[in-house]
């Protein structure tokens, strides 16, 4: 069986009466970018709160495949998710740390790595030189990604006094951070004007294919959609009514049914 | 424009003036003074009009000079802005000159017992106000029942130094190990919890504790009180008057003359060493990866979950530490008075600590200072005029919300710079 990053098999996740995700299959490759699409309610921001540990999955499996390692991600709980399995995310409305600086964000991201360094505070108090390399370390990685996204000028302002465009990058960057496997982005280009979206395309590609990192991508701006995705899901109630690569999807007739409805 | 806004001004201040008489009118208006077993009503007319007057007048002002925010000039912004710059720009000079002067106090000719026993209070609650600042200024954990674990701190101190005999410096950390318990204590059940619900439990927790220390009277000797407490000693030489035969204690061994302040002085430097160690331990922890934890989490606590920060271990942690030094706070009382009961851990201290957090400035070390130095320098300049002594603390807590509405001191310095770490 090919090695896919994350396999998601009969996800199944039902608030009361109501089934948010019916039975839902796909799967994501690494270095490659999946999106997941459909009109407002579809489920698509259910499937990352499952996926991300947000909310317990009432039924099916959801596997990331590591290196050597097969990990269920249904046996995660959130922070979990992010800390043992690396799988990161941001999210629809933005969720930065406003009043903490730039730099601040991205090395509350780099967390656990630290908290090690510093001997659960113990070496940090008495500032062990490991201790300091490692905070060095993430420094210089925050640094790296600050330059990326061209706000390392801006890397000591509050995070909540950037410009609506440079928050959507520095929260993916952020996410970035923890050096996850999987990437879930929801809907990153949400409010972005045309030369922003053109440059989010840029450092989505460039994270696919320099870090080698997967993306799930839910988004509604069709523009990035079909230029930067490799594959794409359709969901419609909870279902998936489709997959297939960009072009595809565009052509399908029953995506064109979801999203406008049938002729009469 | 400007005539509207004059005219506003002069309805919105006749409006205060009837909310005062319709509030004061029946509370200070009316006297019943007991007569000959009659029940008889001394209305005070003049004084309800002199109080409608100013409050009608104030609220003039302060819409005309504070509120004003057409005019550029307008003393909250200009003042607001002359404090916190002056404060960013010589902060560090201040704060030396601060420590300075504390070193230096008992020492200076006009200091004399009064101003000593004040400047220990004063300290002491510095030293809460650093310990709750990490729970609330930090970590952004609305605490109510910071007084539970400076009961707890006072009275393991008391317990351990009454029936074993051990020492200051044994009983210290004890107490603040068993105060830094129960933050784990309280924190386990709160830790769904957020803003006003927290704030709920963790007063209920407050009193929980000190009805606990009334009724468990084989332990805690209840409404009475644990008297007998051992003063700490210089290193083992203990500050008395007349030692017992064969005894070594401070003035003997030093060979100086008794004097009581000597006693009041140590206390002071004892107080003023511990206050500064939760000050540096704080700073210090603040840019290690567990404190910029607490305050990712005051911001954003799903964004944390979503970084793998645990939310669990560095909230309780948070209460953890900040209980252990209001525990060590404790054990000072505890040594100072010798005696200590239920009535000194009500929720008014609490409440007076949470006051000093929220007006200092959340999370501003400095701003703990200040408003501890103007909230009790306050109440005790008003020592003498015992019943206008919370009308004063009510004022000062009024004019600093007024100008300056997010504490005295607001702005937060990054834990770490590019600039710096990168220059290095």
């Amino acid at each position: 069986m090919s090695q896919k990053l994350l396999d998601v098999e009969n996800l199944t996740m039902k608030f009361g009466g109501l089934v948010a995700i019916d039975n839902l299959s796909f799967s994501a490759d690494k270095d490659k970018i999946t999106s997941i699409i459909g009109p407002n309610g579809a489920g698509k921001t259910t499937v990352f709160n499952c996926l991300t540990g947000f909310y317990k999955a009432s039924a099916g499996s959801m596997f990331l495949n590591k290196e050597n390692e097969r990990l269920n991600l249904r046996k995660f709980s959130d922070f979990k998710v992010a800390q043992k399995a690396g799988v990161a995310r941001t999210f629809q409305n933005i969720r930065l740390f406003p009043q903490m600086s730039v730099l601040e964000n991205l090395m509350v991201a780099q967390h656990n790595k630290l908290m090690d360094a510093s001997g659960f505070t113990i070496l940090g108090l008495f500032n062990s030189p490991s201790f300091v390399k490692k905070e060095k370390e993430a420094v210089g990685i925050s640094k790296y990604w600050l330059d990326i996204i061209g706000l390392t000028h801006r890397a000591d302002d509050d995070a909540g006094d950037l410009p609506y465009g440079d928050q959507r990058k520095l929260e993916i960057v952020r996410a970035m951070c923890i050096n996850p496997h999987l990437l879930c982005l929801d809907e990153p280009a949400a409010g972005l004007n045309a030369k922003e979206s053109a440059e989010l395309n840029k450092l989505l590609l460039f994270i696919k294919n320099e870090k080698k990192t997967g993306i799930l991508l839910i988004e509604h701006d069709m523009s990035v959609v079909m230029e930067i995705s490799d594959h794409v899901v359709v969901l419609n109630y909870g279902k998936k009514i489709f997959q297939g690569s960009a072009k595809e999807t565009k052509n399908s007739p029953e995506v064109i049914e979801a999203y406008l409805g049938t002729e009469e | 424009m400007e005539k509207k806004f004059f005219q506003t001004s002069i309805k919105d201040s006749l409006f205060t003036g009837l909310i005062a008489l319709a509030l004061f009118g029946p509370i200070v208006g009316l006297r019943t003074v007991a007569k000959n077993e009659v029940l008889e009503v001394h209305p005070k007319w003049f004084i309800v009009l002199i109080i409608v007057i100013v409050c009608a007048v104030g609220r003039f002002l302060t819409n005309l000079y504070v509120y004003n925010r057409d005019q550029k000039t307008g003393i909250q912004t200009s003042i607001g802005k002359s404090i916190s710059n002056f404060l960013d720009t010589k902060g560090y000079q201040i704060a030396l000159t601060a420590i300075i002067f504390s070193v230096i106090f008992p020492f200076l000719p006009f200091t004399d017992r009064y101003l000593m026993d004040i400047a220990i209070m004063m300290l002491t609650y510095i030293m809460l106000g650093w310990g709750l600042n990490i729970v609330i200024g930090l970590a952004g954990l609305l605490d109510l029942g910071y007084v539970a674990f400076y009961a707890v701190g006072a009275y393991s101190y008391a317990l351990f130094a009454i029936h074993f005999g051990w020492s200051f410096w044994i009983c210290l950390p004890i107490a603040g190990i068993f105060a830094a318990m129960f933050g784990v204590l309280l924190g386990f059940p709160v830790l769904r919890l957020r803003g006003d619900y927290l704030a709920i439990v963790t007063l209920a927790f407050g009193e929980m504790i000190r009805i606990l220390l009334l009724n468990w009277y084989q332990l805690t000797k209840g409404p009475d009180g644990l008297t007998g407490i051992p003063r700490p000693s210089f290193f083992g030489l203990p500050f008395k008057s007349f030692p017992d035969e064969g005894e070594q204690t401070f003035h003997t061994f030093f060979g100086i003359e008794y004097d009581p302040m000597q006693r009041i002085i140590f206390l002071y430097y004892l107080i003023l060493v511990l206050a500064l160690i939760t000050n540096l331990f704080t700073i210090k922890i603040r840019r290690l990866p567990i404190g910029r934890a607490w305050e990712a989490l005051r911001e954003d606590e799903i964004a944390c979950k979503s970084l793998g920060v645990n939310p669990r271990n560095t909230k309780l942690t948070a209460f953890a530490i900040g209980a252990m030094f209001g525990g060590f706070a404790g054990s000072f009382f505890a040594t100072r008075q010798a005696f200590i009961s239920p009535e000194s851990f009500t929720f008014i201290e609490s409440a007076i600590i949470v006051a000093i957090v929220v007006l200092g400035g959340m999370g501003s070390q400095t701003g703990v200072v200040l408003a501890t130095v103007f909230l009790i320098g306050l109440i005790e300049v008003f020592r003498d005029f015992e019943s206008y002594r919370m009308i004063a603390f009510g004022g000062a807590m009024v004019l600093i919300m007024i100008f300056r509405p997010r504490g005295i001191l607001a702005t937060r310095k990054p834990t770490i710079t590019l600039e710096k770490s990168s220059s290095k």
